[in-house]
């Protein structure tokens, strides 16, 4: 096969230079406003996770983004032309060749290249070349055909010494062409090879396949520049550039004349295109071109730089978020149940003090001698509430159990439940009630680590606290219905008041005015019965009085539990439901918040790469770029 | 052990590396070792395995290694003699091991089952770029004009490269030759001699304690003493040290870039170079059988060493899958816990107060006693329901309990939702977790729960039976034992009959307050009794107490949790294969090196004194 003729050179006569359009500078300012969004959301705190990789490689994307925003920024920018390639391939000698004098150091032993070699035009002061490459060797040149380019010479990237090609790693960015340089031996390594594969989405590629002479030598199989387009077509490449060279030969001829001149060198093996290579260089690649490669470099950029962006994109939780309340809410409302009847247990040894207490209270109302009569019968009624407190011992003997004392005063008592059941049963289930509400959540779609940080620090409140207060709010409740009841119950709690406040006196001074009108009119002097009767009568009354209200308005533990329990599970499952309930939904408007800003990024570097695109001149550098 | 048995060992060892292997190159983070499990698997296959089977040291193996390009081929032609191998710039283009059989009497191949691993033998001749797990045996033309064959012992293998993009696919071929290799000619280019991935290479061919030539290749002529010199020191000189602690020799030679003449006559103008290549080979290969010996005993030496390496791959997935058998155990101790400190801690176990109610009725008197019985009953009355009264004030009632059921399947499902939780916050790290996470959205947690329901059902009876179990043996104690029962019941009523009598006969004649004593003195009494049974009733509630603490361990909990841990290791993923290879391949491969040790020290006497041809050195 003939080796293709290089298109550029040979299709495209130089073409006048356009008038100066400064499309490049004008992108400048824009990339820098792009810049300044991507790092200040880089920087603001998220719910949405970015992995190590995804920020390293966002960061690397914004860091080259000011770079091109800084290298446009300029009358005539400079393309970077990068040598790249596996040591022992002739990157230097290629570099050389192209001089026409040894400005890299090249040798047989390997790696030769520690430290890149910067060629660049003498009117090019050193600090408008990127920052990178100032600290690499410079050499100056003087020829115009090469004003606006930069060739660089980079280490290997396929020798034992691997800060070479950490070094080519660090250089890569900055490059705007990358010349893959490969020998007979390299041009299909993998190493290389896998370095172009991640590299082709974002700058252009041309190919040189160096010491062309030992490609002829073959009497089986494909010509390595065969094999090479092959390849090259299978990655998308249908008409790539490349250079057949024998770079060596060139230097040699160099070295022979003297340095500076470029004289044609004899006995080039057939089909060698170095001088093809130079004059692509030099004159193939015009300042349009230049442009062009230039914009298209920074269109590749944006575009991989949406996609990556929008690779992180959170998701849209709502509707998830909505599908995961409802499985919470009955998840807690069946906790708030068990979380009841396990308080409801721990009141238990408490009953009689419950009902006492109620029964005081109940006795606020009454006045007179029903009031002393009913605060007497309690005094005996609840001697041993009082008694067991203060003798444990006589418990013990009795086969009872001790319990700590509990002095009637409704929030140690509440607090001394919540303790007791919080020891045996309440804490445990706080612990596994997260893990229910996490798997629940996963069940329905949501990514856990999302939720994790937040239900931990809930379930990290104090719990017992909270409890105690439901407690508390629950027995005033029912205390206070039992106080003061509605309906009927209100009707005949009054009609009943009113009768022991006034009966029992009325009875009195009914008794007594009977005794006395009979000893007054008849002259009826009463015996001992019939004085006593003056006590027995509002006794009985009372007795009654208090047996209608027993019976009429109990106050009876068993009563007041059901009561107590179905009060206790609302104020619990509110209580849960109000810590845990709003965390998917507040998680999913984060995310929604998220989401819309990175949508804003996203249309924001679209809208520059369409406003480029509008723009960029159709230059033929297809080539340079696969499919 | 009979020959059969090294033979299965040495077919097991193969296998499991090979498993090993597969299982690397399925994971891609784990794809960069199954390079060297091949190399393991094939030195177990086509070096140790033949010579536990007494195969015969003849012939000998050469592997020509090297990058892409670096001029294997033409370093085959030198050492054959003549050109047999294509030699051809088109990079990575062999992609399958070529042998090349010396001319002459013909060798017996190696028969052993295993040999060459999954590489078939294909018979018909097939250009080099033949792209299968293949490989082909050349015989190489005599020697022109009588002239000795020096390498007529050896078989040259051709092998492919491991530097282009698509050796990934063949690079287990290279290693299968390698393996095999008694010697290796490592051939290195000017380009190549300090490339990463070659380098690499030679060290595991050094680590795996193959005698190695290298040849460099395609320098100027000036160059060659130089470069030679720049290799011994950037490459060699950073040679793994061997097992012993020594820095192998590796002898080096250059061969400068050749023109085409001297290239396709090797045995004439090329003598200059293949005379020095074959004196070095000779030199390293004395004799077969020590050559052999050598091949294998470093074989043997460098599984013994570096196999606890090869299976760090296995012990990094066994680490995780320990640390999910820890989140189950962790999960089962709370779940333990929990029982027992919802349930048990306030269970009265209310059954024991019927045995305890039996046990004082056991010490009344049966017969005509029972009337004497139901007298001191009435005479007890007034303590009866003084006690009663001031028992129902003075006793705080028990916090009540959930019940058992809900206490266990609370328990249950806690215990399932944290290792689902943590399997789901764990599922990015590693393969192991993801599995189960998967497991669970697939019904594991389903599955567990089917499975503590059968125990339920079992565990039921159980306890329902130790509890009667408990109480009976409580009251047994004193039915069964009549002599001291009727002790006991004897006892009492003397005590009481002393009491009265002892009333009637302090204060007679008595007087009305007096005779109050009595019910008072019959009650302490009966009140003793009481409480002796009280006691025992108790002691048994704290023996049952931890009975069923135990009971829900072995019934419940410890199969469920034996269930979950091992989950990962049934249903079709590999772990049960891993422990299994983890545990077994260590013991083989020690047992074989103890085997070759043994074989060698009886083979090299016998050697030294059996009539072998001396080697030929040729002489330029």
């Amino acid at each position: 096969m003939n080796p293709s003729p290089d298109p550029v050179v040979a299709d495209n006569p130089p073409l006048p230079e356009p008038p100066p359009e400064p499309l490049l500078r004008a992108l400048a300012p824009r990339l820098r406003g792009l810049e300044r969004q991507l790092r200040g959301w880089l920087d603001a705190p998220r719910r949405f996770p970015l992995t190590m990789l995804q920020r390293a490689e966002i960061e690397g994307l914004v860091g080259d983004l000011g770079r091109q925003a800084d290298a446009l920024d300029v009358e005539r920018p400079l393309l970077v032309v990068m040598l790249m390639g596996g040591t022992g391939v002739g990157k230097s000698t290629l570099l050389n060749a192209i001089a026409g004098s040894p400005i890299a150091q090249s040798s047989f032993t390997r790696p030769t290249t520690r430290d890149p070699v910067v060629y660049f035009h003498h009117s090019v002061r050193s600090d408008r070349l990127d920052p990178a490459l100032r600290v690499c060797r410079l050499a100056q040149h003087d020829r115009p055909g090469l004003e606006q380019k930069v060739i660089v010479d980079t280490p290997d990237l396929d020798s034992n010494d691997l800060a070479n090609r950490d070094k080519l790693l660090a250089l890569l960015p900055i490059a705007d062409v990358v010349l893959y340089v490969g020998s007979q031996e390299k041009y299909h390594d993998q190493l290389g090879w896998d370095l172009f594969k991640e590299q082709r989405q974002r700058r252009a590629f041309a190919f040189v396949l160096n010491k062309w002479d030992r490609c002829l030598t073959g009497e089986s199989g494909l010509r390595p520049d065969e094999d090479l387009l092959a390849d090259l077509k299978a990655e998308g490449f249908e008409n790539p550039l490349v250079f057949r060279t024998t770079a060596q030969a060139w230097v040699d001829a160099a070295n022979a004349t003297g340095p500076g001149s470029t004289p044609k060198p004899e006995n080039l093996p057939p089909g060698e295109q170095f001088a093809l290579l130079r004059n692509w260089l030099e004159l193939g690649l015009t300042r349009i071109e230049i442009e062009s490669v230039k914009a298209q470099g920074v269109g590749q950029l944006l575009t991989h730089l949406a996609r990556v962006v929008e690779e992180v994109r959170p998701p849209d939780l709502s509707a998830i978020a909505g599908k995961v309340q409802t499985g919470w809410e009955s998840a807690l409302a069946d906790e708030a149940g068990v979380q009841a009847d396990v308080l409801v247990g721990a009141l238990e040894p408490y009953q009689t003090e419950v009902e006492h207490h109620f029964s005081v209270e109940g006795q606020q109302r009454f006045r007179g001698l029903m009031a002393a009569y009913l605060r007497l019968t309690t005094l005996f009624r609840y001697a041993g509430s009082r008694l067991r407190d203060r003798h444990p011992i006589t418990g013990r003997l009795l086969g009872g159990k001790v319990e700590t004392p509990a002095e009637w005063n409704l929030g140690v008592f509440a607090q001394d439940c919540t303790r007791a059941a919080g020891e045996r049963v309440l804490d445990q289930r706080t612990t596994a009630l997260v893990n229910r509400l996490l798997v629940e959540a996963d069940h329905r779609g949501f990514p856990l680590t999302l939720l994790s940080e937040s239900t931990a620090a809930v379930g990290r409140l104090d719990w017992r606290e909270r409890v105690t207060r439901a407690v508390i709010d629950a027995l005033s409740e029912v205390e206070r219905q039992a106080t003061h009841p509605t309906g009927w119950r209100r009707w005949v709690r009054g009609t009943l008041g009113v009768l022991a406040n006034a009966l029992p006196e009325v009875s009195l001074v009914v008794t007594a005015g009977i005794i006395l009108w009979s000893f007054m009119v008849y002259q009826h002097v009463p015996d001992l019965f019939q004085m006593l009767l003056i006590a027995i009568v509002p006794l009985t009354v009372i007795i009654v009085l208090h047996v209608l209200i027993l019976l009429v308005l109990p106050i009876r533990w068993p009563v007041i539990r059901n009561e107590f329990r179905g009060r206790l599970e609302t104020g619990l499952a509110a209580e849960l439901g109000r810590v845990y309930l709003p965390i998917p939904g507040e998680i999913a408007a984060a995310l929604t918040a998220e989401r819309e800003q990175v949508e804003k990024l996203t249309a924001e570097t679209r809208q520059i790469s369409e406003w480029l695109a509008q723009r960029q001149q159709a230059v033929r550098v297809s080539e340079l770029y696969g499919r | 052990m009979q020959p059969l048995d090294t033979r299965a060992a040495v077919g097991e060892l193969a296998q499991d590396l090979g498993w090993l292997e597969n299982y690397c190159r399925q994971q891609p983070e784990l794809a960069m070792n199954a390079g060297t499990l091949r190399l393991a698997s094939a030195l177990t296959r086509n070096v140790i395995g033949p010579f536990l089977d007494d195969q015969p040291a003849m012939p000998l193996h050469i592997a020509v290694v090297g990058g892409a390009g670096a001029g294997k081929s033409t370093i085959v032609n030198f050492l054959a003699g003549s050109v047999v191998a294509e030699a051809n710039p088109q990079a990575g283009y062999t992609r399958h091991p070529t042998a090349y059989l010396p001319a002459g009497p013909t060798f017996p191949w190696p028969s052993y089952i295993g040999f060459m691993g999954p590489l078939n033998r294909i018979s018909e001749e097939k250009p080099a770029d033949l792209d299968q797990d293949v490989y082909q045996v050349k015989r190489l033309p005599p020697p022109a004009a009588g002239g000795l064959d020096p390498l007529s012992e050896f078989v040259i293998w051709d092998c492919p490269d491991m530097t282009t993009w698509a050796s990934a696919g063949y690079v287990s071929r290279l290693m299968e030759v390698a393996a095999l290799a008694d010697l290796i000619v490592y051939v290195a280019s000017d380009e190549r001699y300090n490339d990463a991935v070659p380098t690499q290479f030679l060290h595991l061919l050094v680590k795996a304690g193959k005698a190695v030539v290298v040849v460099l290749t395609k320098m100027r002529e000036g160059d060659a003493g130089p470069l030679a010199d720049h290799f011994r020191r950037e490459v060699l000189g950073r040679l793994p040290k061997l097992p012993g602690g020594t820095t192998p020799a590796v002898p080096v030679l250059a061969f400068p870039q050749l023109p085409q003449t001297v290239r396709s006559d090797p045995a004439g103008a090329g003598a200059k170079y293949r005379v020095p290549l074959l004196n070095q080979i000779l030199v390293q290969c004395e004799t077969a059988v020590a050559a052999r010996a050598r091949t294998v005993t470093n074989a043997a030496r460098y599984l013994s060493t570096a196999g606890e390496g090869l299976l760090d791959v296995a012990r990094r997935d066994l680490a995780e899958f320990d640390a999910w058998k820890g989140a189950v155990i962790a999960g089962e101790a709370e779940f333990k816990d929990r029982y027992r400190r919802e349930f048990l801690s306030g269970e009265q176990f209310r059954r024991f107060d019927r045995y305890r109610e039996r046990l004082i009725d056991l010490l009344e008197l049966p017969g005509a006693g029972r009337m004497l019985g139901n007298v001191l009953w009435v005479l007890r009355t007034p303590y009866r329901w003084t006690r009663n009264t001031i028992a129902s004030m003075v006793v705080r009632p028990d916090m009540l309990n959930l019940s058992e059921q809900t206490v266990l399947s609370a328990a249950l499902m806690g215990w399932l939702d944290k290792l689902q939780a943590e399997a789901l916050a764990r599922a990015g790290s590693h393969m192991v977790w993801k599995g189960i996470a998967q497991g669970f959205e697939t019904g594991l947690g389903t599955q567990a729960r089917d499975k503590f329901q059968q125990d339920y059902r079992t565990f039921e009876l159980k306890e329902t039976d130790e509890l009667e179990h408990a109480g009976q043996q409580m009251v047994d104690a004193l039915e069964k034992n009549p002599a001291v029962l009727y002790a006991l019941r004897v006892g009492k009523l003397a005590t009481d009959v002393m009491v009265v009598g002892g009333v009637l006969i302090l204060t007679w004649v008595p007087s009305w307050y007096h005779l109050l004593l009595i019910p008072l003195g019959v009650s302490a009494t009966h009140q003793t009794a009481e409480l002796v049974a009280r006691g025992a009733a108790e002691a048994a509630r704290a023996r049952v107490r931890n009975q069923r603490e135990s009971l829900v361990a072995s019934a419940l909990a410890d199969p469920l949790a034996e269930w979950l841990a091992g989950r990962p290791a049934t249903g079709g993923t590999s772990f049960e294969r891993l422990q299994q290879v983890l545990k077994r391949v260590p013991e083989t491969i020690h047992r074989l090196d103890e085997q070759v040790a043994a074989r060698v020290a009886g083979s090299i006497p016998l050697a030294a004194s059996a009539p072998t041809p001396p080697p030929e050195h040729p002489t330029a």
